[in-house]
């Protein structure tokens, strides 16, 4: 087995604002190994993105950020700013949602990718330049020379897209977090741009930790998977697992609402409601108001993420039992009285 | 364009922390719902600039009308401000706001609280008057270019294409021109016609820059489904225009036009100053610093009380303005290229 | 981009042209040039007016005594062709008058608009970083009593308390309570907004500037300094040093010695130089300072292109940033030099109240300078305030929106340093709405200009307005109109252009 790179142990991110704390995160682990590749898929506000940009000390001041996070033994979150810095974009690169906004209208897409290079490389800036239309090249824009002296509005999403990825691969980074980084995306591009992030990983080496909220894209790549729900780690497992073996209600409605898996059909069961807000969070499960297995204790107490019957495979429910009763639990969403 | 430009952009409240999160639109999430107006409501208070600018009018517009009175309603204070009364103290102000324990003698309003001119007037009755002048004007100002304005803007979003043309080509000619320099020709010639006809001219002279906000709201509403809906179903155009759009842009209408009174009342001391705006036997703030401007060395109080009130005025406006943005769209950056 | 230009300026022609009209129209028709003579007893008043009449076309219809004018004023905007623009009611040519009037005017916009920029868009800029800080308060509330200020009442009081109190006072300098105390605030409030941190660091950082402040004022006053003001090569070296650091840090870091040492040895240069050409800053000419600042600043770019190695675009970048900042150094020292004994010629008042320099005022380079300066320092000010109230908050808003971007966000995740975020990413992308706002406050300024030449009686542009409008000069207004709206337009196509530089997606479209 490889080795661990990096460890998340109980993450936790508030945000004190006008309107009350907002827990954005609440006690998330997992960890990595060499070359891995980890999916994080929760809906929209479930607090993954903040997660990551956690580790990569990318948000606001005023974040009150908890926990422990080692690379390779190092504590994070206790980092010097330099200390900081250097691993941002070094050790750990990140790929963002909106390939529109993330680049800097205002310069060449070679320099800023050349930036990258020198901001952790002291070279000249013809050197880290050429390194930069190498790197295009490699995540495969055509005539990288000319392309790298475009500026950013003048690339096609995808292209953009492929940027990214380049600068991400530019300084060989152990860890490449991907954001999102196909939801933006016309549907033709999400599958070529993938390919490409799978392809660089490898060739670099780094491990990818995959955010997405589709558990669609995650099947042909991830190892591992951890599902969220309001600011939680609610299901932890290997890839195989989360699809055939779903422990958890809600990752059985995520995988009832994913059209090219439902047989049965064409018919979709999704789940219904909304999360709940992250400012007082009431007791109990989080998911309380939208489960179909939903028994009173779910009400008073919150479930910790546990062991289930299945190696490597944790889960946050009290019911999860029951789930694993159910043959085809994407079907719990069908009707509401499926409660026993 | 006006004398001084509503530029001004964003300030988030004094609250501990703004509402400038990196994630905008996702914090959308975890808002409570709550009318429109219940928050603007509550954000404006919230907003300790504009609340205590709010009191600050409220008070000037108050002791305004009510001391000396105006129109044919009599006024609490025992002086006109025409008569002339025997100079007491030297004719400096007898007004003593320090508490006894710092210089003796306690808090005091005595005969001429802001002092009397050099043929005995009481200041406080003329800085009365002028602040009633100049607050008449800056409001008739800040209403009528609003009305202008908006119906400009509204026409010109709306309907597009010829009328549109005509208007904006208008507002490119009128930007052209420093506001200062056609209002002073304007006020020279139509000053002796009195205080609120100068306020309609001078109406007429700023009104394009709203015309330009409220156009490109209504450029964007007009794409919006529920406006084309209204269309679809056969709402007339004054009907889609007062019911579905100017709803929607009243925020930018009502922040402008709070903004154009401290612009008016700025523009209208300066030009009564330069001499082409308010004419005695009329007075206001900017005339009387004007008159007094010279008696700065042996009465200094006739200059500084009426500067004062403009300032306070001109703040408190400005101030209200922003809670007023603050509270219309507190999520939205400010910042209009 | 050359086909932009042009089509901007053929469009602003155009809103000329159509100005033009539309002023000619409400100039003539709203005033009365005939209106003096009517209370007036002259023996030859019919025959005055009757010459009147004939000056200025007044038996002709309104259109073609529009054109006639336009036949004129068009010779102006053409090389080479004669500029006519009428005469005013004295029968002197309004063209000459504004030949005279237009610099005067010009030197204090652009004095007032430069420094407004300068200074608006740094403080802007730091207070939009340094979000939510005691400096920013201040600086907010500062920016809303400046909008809210008449400038007209500001100019006076500037007049009062920023030349007359001053001037008596360096009469007798003295120290007192309420100077010490505006001292003690500006220098802890500012420098504990430079320094930030943690409160009580900010706090501590204060207390140690107001006191150091108040020190040093007291003993400068103790020790006679502020009649004969100086401020000497040690004064000067170290200032020198602290401009190559300065440079230094903007463009690298401090720890980028190769850097650090080009940038001071620019700043060495530059002082043995300004020592060693003593005698020719004696009464230097222009051409002097400029061979002299340059010869400078080659020796930086050259230190700069030898010892720069990977860092030359840097070490060359800091070194002409240092030789500026130490050539201004040197300016200011000999220039604040010659203080007492520019004083002593103006009877002892050296901040002026009145025009725009002393008249027939003799002396060295030095003192000319200085007499310009202390004429144009306040008026400056007063038109200043509010466009620098705009600048800021403006600059700050912008500066936050851009702070948040996403590419903002990228800059950090590729592990940039705070400072290369800030300003090769942010600041680069938040000037670019504020180019717009350059062409819109120009106007302000203008305005600004007219009321505070009345106050401190500069006989520029505004004066000749006013005077104008007072007497119904139809001609003389005129040419006021067209000068400013020109400048105007200029202004817009400037900041249109700046725009399209600044932003590639216009440049390339
Ligand atoms: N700076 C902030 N201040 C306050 N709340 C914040 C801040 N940043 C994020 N949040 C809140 O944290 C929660 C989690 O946000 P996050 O961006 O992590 O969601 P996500 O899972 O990435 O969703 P998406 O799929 O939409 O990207 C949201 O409710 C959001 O409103
Ligand atoms: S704990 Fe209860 S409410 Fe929560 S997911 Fe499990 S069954 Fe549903
Ligand atoms: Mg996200």
């Amino acid at each position: 087995m490889s080795e661990e790179i990096l460890s998340v142990n109980d993450l936790s991110v508030v945000f004190p604002t006008e309107d009350g704390m907002v827990e954005a995160v609440r006690g998330v682990s997992y960890s990595l190994s060499e070359r891995d590749v980890l999916a994080i898929v929760g809906e929209s506000g479930s607090g993954k993105s903040v997660a990551a940009m956690a580790l990569m000390g990318l948000l606001p001041k005023y974040a009150q950020i908890t926990g422990d996070v080692r690379y390779r033994g190092e504590d994070v979150l206790a980092m010097s700013p330099k200390r900081s810095r250097a691993l941002r974009g070094q050790n750990i690169a990140m790929i963002f949602q909106d390939p529109m906004t993330a680049m800097n209208p205002v310069y060449t897409v070679g320099d800023q990718l050349a930036e990258a290079y020198r901001s952790h490389h002291r070279v000249e800036r013809k050197v880290a330049l050429a390194r930069a239309v190498e790197m295009l090249d490699r995540v495969g824009i055509p005539q990288a020379k000319d392309r790298a002296r475009s500026y950013p509005h003048e690339f096609s999403g995808g292209m953009r897209q492929r940027a990214m990825i380049a600068m991400a691969i530019i300084n060989s980074p152990d860890i490449i977090i991907a954001d999102e980084p196909t939801t933006a995306l016309d549907v033709t591009v999400q599958a070529q741009i993938l390919e490409t992030l799978i392809e660089v990983k490898d060739s670099v080496n780094a491990a990818v930790i995959l955010i997405t909220h589709d558990l669609g894209v995650v099947a042909g790549m991830a190892h591992r998977v951890l599902v969220m729900y309001a600011g939680r780690g609610v299901e932890r497992a290997d890839v195989e697992d989360i699809y055939r073996r779903p422990r958890m209600p809600y990752t059985a409605g995520l995988l009832g609402s994913i059209p090219a898996l439902d047989s049965a059909g064409g018919k979709l069961h999704p789940i219904t409601g909304a999360p709940p807000s992250l400012i007082n969070l009431p007791p109990g499960c989080p998911f309380s108001t939208r489960c179909p297995l939903v028994t009173d204790r779910c009400l008073t107490e919150e479930p910790e993420l546990a062991a289930t019957d299945l190696p490597h495979h944790q889960v946050a429910c009290h019911n999860w039992e029951k789930v694993a009763e159910t043959p085809d639990p994407t079907l719990l969403f069908r009707t509401k009285a499926v409660d026993a | 364009m006006t004398m001084r430009e509503s530029i001004e952009p964003d300030m988030t409240p004094l609250g501990p922390l703004g509402s400038e999160g990196p994630e905008g639109p996702e914090r959308e999430f975890t808002i409570k719902a709550r009318t429109q107006g219940q928050m603007v409501r509550r954000r404006f208070i919230r907003h300790r600039g504009a609340a205590i600018g709010f009191t600050a009018l409220v008070i000037v517009i108050i002791l305004a009308y009510t001391s000396i009175g105006f129109w044919k309603i009599p006024g609490w204070w025992y002086l006109g401000y025409t008569k002339t009364n025997p100079i007491v103290n030297g004719g400096a102000p007898t007004l003593d706001v320090l508490p006894a324990f710092i210089d003796g003698d306690g808090f005091m309003i005595g005969p001429h609280p802001f002092g009397q001119d050099q043929i005995g007037r009481d200041y406080f009755a003329l800085t009365m008057r002028g602040t009633q002048i100049s607050l008449m004007v800056a409001f008739v100002i800040g209403i009528l270019s609003t009305f202008i304005g908006a119906v400009a803007g509204a026409i010109s979003g709306y309907y597009g294409g010829q009328a549109d043309n005509v208007i904006m080509r208008f507002t490119d000619l009128l930007l052209t021109i420093p506001i200062l320099t056609i209002a002073a020709v304007v006020g020279n010639a139509t000053g002796n016609l009195g205080p609120f006809f100068l306020a309609v001219v001078l109406s007429l002279l700023i009104w394009t820059s709203l015309a330009r906000l409220v156009r490109g709201e209504f450029l964007s509403l007009r794409e919006k489904e529920y406006v084309e809906a209204a269309r679809a179903m056969g709402a007339s155009s004054p009907r889609i225009i007062f019911r579905h759009m100017l709803p929607n842009a009243i925020g930018t209408i009502i922040v402008s036009a709070t903004l154009t009174i401290a612009v008016a009342i700025l523009l209208e001391a300066a030009l009564s100053f330069l001499g082409f705006g308010i004419r005695s036997p009329d007075t206001s703030l900017g005339l009387l610093i004007s008159t007094y401007q010279t008696a700065f060395s042996t009465r200094p109080w006739l200059f500084w009380w009426p500067g004062l009130f403009i300032v306070i005025i001109a703040l408190s406006v400005n101030f209200i303005g922003d809670g007023l943005r603050d509270a219309f769209d507190p999520k939205q950056n400010r910042v209009r290229a | 981009m050359g086909s932009y230009i042009l089509r901007r300026i053929l469009a602003s022609l155009l809103i000329l042209l159509a100005a033009s009209f539309l002023m000619f129209a409400l100039v003539t028709l709203s005033g009365d040039p005939l209106a003096e003579f009517t209370g007036s007893n002259a023996p030859d008043k019919a025959r005055l007016i009757q010459e009147r009449i004939e000056t200025l076309n007044l038996d002709r219809p309104f259109l073609v005594q529009y054109f006639l004018w336009l036949g004129g004023a068009i010779g102006c905007l053409i090389p080479g062709m004669s500029c006519d623009l009428g005469v005013n009611l004295s029968n002197q040519p309004v063209t000459s008058l504004i030949v005279d009037a237009f610099p005067t005017t010009l030197q204090l916009v652009l004095a007032a608009t430069i420094l407004a920029i300068v200074l608006g868009i740094s403080i802007g800029i730091i207070s939009a970083i340094r979000q939510y800080t005691a400096f920013d308060y201040s600086i907010t509330f500062l920016a809303f009593l400046f909008y809210s200020l008449p400038i007209f009442w500001v100019a006076v009081l500037l007049k009062e308390f920023g030349a007359i109190r001053i001037n008596d006072w360096l009469a007798e300098p003295a120290v007192t309570l309420p100077t010490a105390i505006v001292i003690a605030g500006f220098s802890a409030l500012f420098f504990s907004a430079v320094v930030g941190g943690s409160r009580k660091q900010r706090l501590l950082v204060g207390l140690g500037a107001a006191v150091g402040a108040v020190l040093i004022f007291v003993g400068l006053v103790a020790s006679g300094w502020f009649s004969n003001p100086g401020m000497g090569p040690g004064v000067v070296t170290i200032g020198a040093a602290a401009a190559a650091v300065g440079a230094t840090l903007l463009f690298t870091n401090l720890e980028n010695r190769r850097v650090l040492f080009i940038a001071l040895g620019t700043a060495a240069a530059g002082v043995i130089t300004a020592y060693a050409a003593l005698p020719l800053l004696e009464d230097p000419s222009w051409l002097t300072l400029f061979g002299l600042g340059a010869l400078v600043t080659a020796i930086g770019v050259g230190l700069g292109w030898i010892f720069g190695d990977i860092d030359r675009p840097a070490a060359i970048r800091a070194a002409v940033l240092t030789s500026f900042g130490v050539g201004l150094l040197v300016f200011m020292d000999r220039t604040v030099s010659s203080f007492a004994a520019y004083s002593a010629e103006v009877n002892g008042r050296p901040v002026a109240t009145i025009g725009s320099k002393t008249p027939n005022f003799n002396g060295t380079f030095w003192e000319v300078t200085l007499d310009t300066a202390t004429h144009l320092v306040l008026p400056t000010l007063a038109i200043m305030l509010i466009s620098f109230a705009g600048y800021s908050r403006y600059s700050r808003a912008s500066m936050l929106e851009v702070l948040n971007a996403d590419y903002v966000r990228t800059a950090r995740a590729k592990g940039l340093t705070e400072r290369t975020v800030v300003l090769r990413h942010a600041f680069r992308n938040a000037m670019i709405p504020l180019a717009t706002l350059a062409a819109i406050d120009f106007g302000a300024v203008i305005s600004g200009a007219i009321i505070t030449e009345t106050v401190f009686g500069w006989k520029g542009m505004g004066v000749l307005f006013t005077s104008a409008v007072q007497r119904d000069d139809a001609y003389q207004i005129m040419g006021v109109f067209m000068v400013t709206a020109i400048a105007v337009l200029l202004f817009n196509l400037i900041a249109d252009i700046s725009y399209a530089i600044l932003d590639p997606r216009i440049r390339l479209s």
